[in-house]
């Protein structure tokens, strides 16, 4: 049995390892594309430094995830939790917000949306033509 | 911008192998002390969290505007060293704050 215990113990801490670093190679084509855009390089051991600390952030961030949906009386997370785990910076917590606006506008109420656009559109024809007119 | 951020698979798996161990980490405890909630006696799958896919974009965009952010913050430095590469020493600088605002 111990040895089941410690043969679990190794497989997990192999996923972990494929998890950190497909997780690394991801952060560096998103750090590398920043540092493009602004015209900087970046050192390798910056790079790998950066992308350990995202994915300690993720560890930690779906540790908070999971007390806030429990919290909630929730088994599933959801994206206030997302949400509140940025509570403590005001401008994030806004960009957050936004960005799940976003989310929520592509979705569920998309017909409800393109129905609203298309009015808008024709009302800006109209007044295009109104304009035209005289 | 929008096509270079985290795989949500990838964040999903993140999240789950965490929460699996802390899972596995609460049913150790309560097995050490049984009295505490035998009732609820579901199996280890059933009781694990799960993120909604909405919920994992949303991580995916916290988690890229920390790297984004840590990239800025460090190159404001190096450019006022006058350096065009990012160095140990301008992430040291601005990596206290960084951690403060996340």
């Amino acid at each position: 049995m111990a040895s089941d215990v410690e043969r679990g113990e190794e497989d997990e801490e192999s996923a972990s390892e494929l998890l950190r670093d497909r997780f690394r190679l991801c952060t560096i084509s998103i750090a590398e594309a920043e540092a493009k855009q602004i015209g900087m390089e970046v050192s390798q051991p910056i790079m790998a430094c950066i992308s350990d600390l995202a994915f300690k952030y993720a560890q930690q961030l779906a540790k908070d995830l999971e007390l806030f949906a429990q919290h909630g009386g929730r088994k599933s997370v959801n994206m206030e939790d997302v949400i509140l785990s940025a509570h403590r910076n005001d401008h994030l917590s806004s960009l957050l917000r936004s960005f799940s606006n976003d989310l929520k506008a592509k979705e569920p109420q998309s017909e409800r949306k393109r129905k609203k656009n298309t009015k808008k559109e024709d009302k800006a024809v109209a007044d295009v033509l109104h304009i035209v007119d005289p | 911008m929008e096509e270079n951020t985290f795989d949500p698979d990838l964040i999903r798996a993140i999240f789950r192998l965490v929460w699996e161990r802390r899972g596995a980490e609460r049913e150790k405890n309560q097995l050490s002390e049984p009295e505490a909630e035998a009732g609820p006696s579901t199996s280890k799958r059933s009781r694990l969290t799960s993120a909604n896919a909405n919920a994992l974009k949303l991580s995916c965009e916290l988690l890229r505007v920390f790297v984004t952010e840590a990239i800025q913050r460090a190159a404001t430095i190096a450019e006022a060293e006058g350096s065009v590469k990012i160095e140990a020493t301008h992430l040291e600088r601005i990596l206290p704050q960084l951690l403060l605002d996340f």
